[in-house]
């Protein structure tokens, strides 16, 4: 049996990889791991514009936009994780933890 | 001179002021902050001086994602340069406290080690801003929320030996990176959508019925999580009282004015393009709505028992985020009736009058800090008897936030209440003026508690030490307030 793989394929798998981002954030408590879902979120939406731009063909080919977004997105993913590991190891120096539950000095 | 020229110049003198840190020999460090200050205003100067190409010869070109047209982009402009040259003399003001916080242990280095840092990175931050005033594409709303967004996290968590900054970072980091992901992800099915990046063409294929109207809806709500992130809107406000108490007092004001102006620019323009579409406008404007009211509620309420200054308005900002979601609420059917008052103009009035109001207070605010340690209450009793100067600014600031007639707030809310009239949206009208009534509560307690209490203990005749600019910036600030409380029209004519 032949199936061909469509654009519904991909953004399911998309939306499965967002949504698995999404929860680790909320449940996982160590930073690190935190901020591996944070990325997987984004290369989930990176899956997804690769998957409309390649299905949005136009003149021929694939429509470019699209791959174009996804460099930005991985320049400043990139940025973001220089930026923020940076800060969690400030963090740890002074702390002795990555643990989020015990980063609550500051309360209502 | 093009319009895209300033933020060139700009991003060019943030370099230059990185590199007199690291190469030139300086004896204080603040005289870098001097320079940008003084660059910035011959840069605020210029933005009455550059030349508008035609929306056509703009499309054409290599700069067809910056969109130079119209005054409001340019009005947006002086808001971010405006912010940024209050906040370099906030940080010129504060430097003894960040340099405390960021000693560093080693023999022979530079007593000020570090600093510079500090006074540059609020000039990419205000080239960033600047940029999405005009940013008419995806990619560059993208790319120009994530450069002020990560000057930010560096600038938040910059008191690496204050465990309450580095916390706030972190904090700032982990959510703002949330929302980065929702709207990378909300940009993805926009374009999935359209097949355009341009925010022109999307809004025509989105009025188009041949849209898919759940997949619309869905795209939607993944821009709006990351925009009420951005604006720090229930109930996606967790963020903002931890960031804005934990960050230095500067950075604060800058997040608090600066960030959310460039928010609300983007917001009006994602969300105009779904307002525009006749068949997601009930929905998108409903969705609003519900935000306006929870914005409303949380953060009227909530600032009603704090004790700390920094976190009030921390809580103001959100209850300030709250009128100016109301008032794009209101949008669709009043845009169409053709009325003078459009929510843009409304939303870019009340912007302005929170800028003059809050930067006000913040300045008081680091010069009290320089005196007394800690943002509690209790540093600003009897402020009055110490200082009566910067007893009777704070109390515009706050008159102006509580929006008491002839200050420049009183008109924000007055438009905003008028907007939400027109449209007949009762139910945010009650819920505003329940809001406005608390502020008036929780604002002048402040102004009370200077006027009428004692200082415990301490000196009652206090020399204040008011550095010069930041003098001369509460002054203008105050006759600014006042001149827009009384002639609203002088913002206006600056649209």
């Amino acid at each position: 049996m032949e199936t061909a793989i469509t654009l519904n394929h991909y953004l399911y798998v998309s939306g499965v990889l967002f949504a698995i981002g999404l929860a680790g954030v909320l449940v996982r408590r160590n930073l690190i791991v935190i901020f591996m879902c944070l990325e997987l979120m984004l290369s989930a939406a990176s899956l997804t514009l690769v998957a409309f731009s390649r299905y949005h063909a136009a003149e021929g080919g694939p429509d470019y936009d699209g791959h174009v977004f996804l460099f930005f997105i991985i320049t400043v993913a990139a940025a973001e994780v220089a930026v923020g590991l940076a800060i969690i190891v400030a963090l740890f120096r002074s702390r002795e933890t990555t643990d989020v539950t015990e980063i609550d000095s500051m309360k209502f | 001179m093009p319009v895209y020229a300033l933020e060139i110049i700009v991003v060019a003198l943030g370099i230059l002021m990185l590199m007199l840190d690291a190469f030139a020999k300086l004896e204080d460090k603040r005289s870098i902050a001097w320079l940008g200050m003084l660059g910035l205003i011959v840069v605020f100067g210029l933005l009455f001086r550059v030349e508008m190409p035609d929306a056509e010869a703009a499309k054409a070109s290599f700069w067809n994602f910056y969109s130079p047209t119209g005054g409001l982009s340019l009005y947006f402009k002086g808001i971010a340069v405006l912010t940024t040259i209050i906040v370099l003399i906030m940080a010129a003001d504060h430097s003894p406290v960040i340099v405390s916080n960021t000693a560093n242990p080693e023999p022979g280095a530079h007593p000020q080690a570090g600093l510079g840092e500090f006074f540059a990175l609020p000039l990419f931050a205000c080239a960033g801003l600047m940029w999405m005033a005009s940013a008419n594409n995806l990619v560059s709303i993208f790319v120009s929320l994530e450069l002020v967004t990560i000057t930010f996290y560096v600038l938040v968590a910059y008191m690496r030996r204050n465990v309450g900054s580095l916390e706030a970072g972190v904090k700032y980091l982990i959510l703002g990176a949330l929302s980065t992901g929702f709207l990378v992800y909300g940009f993805a099915w926009l374009f999935g959508i359209t097949g355009s990046m341009d925010l022109g063409e999307i809004k025509t294929a989105l009025a188009d019925s041949s849209v898919n109207p759940t997949a619309a809806l869905f795209a939607f709500a993944l821009i709006l999580v990351a925009m009420a992130f951005k604006v720090g809107a229930a109930p996606f406000h967790m963020w903002v009282p931890d960031v804005y108490q934990g960050a230095p007092t500067p950075i604060t004001a800058f997040l608090s004015v600066g960030s959310k102006a460039a928010g609300f620019v983007v917001f009006i323009r994602l969300s105009g393009m779904f307002l525009s579409s006749e068949f997601l406008v009930g929905k998108v404007s409903m969705i609003l709505g519900v935000i306006a009211v929870l914005t409303l509620l949380i953060g009227n309420l909530v600032a009603i028992p704090q004790k700390n200054f920094k976190r009030l308005l921390a809580y103001s900002s959100i209850a300030h985020a709250g009128f100016l979601i109301m008032a794009l609420a209101c949008s669709p059917k009043v845009s169409k009736a053709g009325e003078s008052l459009s929510p843009t103009n409304v939303i870019a009035f009340y912007l302005g009058a929170y800028l003059l109001m809050t930067l006000l207070a913040f300045l008081v605010m680091t010069t009290v800090r320089r005196r007394v340690s800690g943002e509690d209450f209790d540093a600003y009793k009897g402020l009055a008897k110490r200082s009566p100067f910067l007893a009777f600014a704070l109390l515009i600031s706050m008159a102006s936030l509580a929006g008491i007639p002839l200050t420049a707030g009183f008109f924000g809310k007055l438009f905003v209440f008028t907007l939400a009239v027109q449209d007949s949206q009762w139910v945010l009208l009650t819920v505003g003026l329940i809001g406005a009534a608390a502020g008036f509560y929780y604002y002048l307690k402040i102004v009370a508690s200077m006027y009428l209490e004692k200082a415990e203990g301490s000196e009652t005749v206090a020399n204040y030490a008011i550095s010069i600019p930041a003098r001369i910036a509460m002054i203008i600030l105050i006759v600014a307030i006042i001149a827009a409380g009384v002639m609203p029209n002088l913002i206006f004519g600056l649209l």
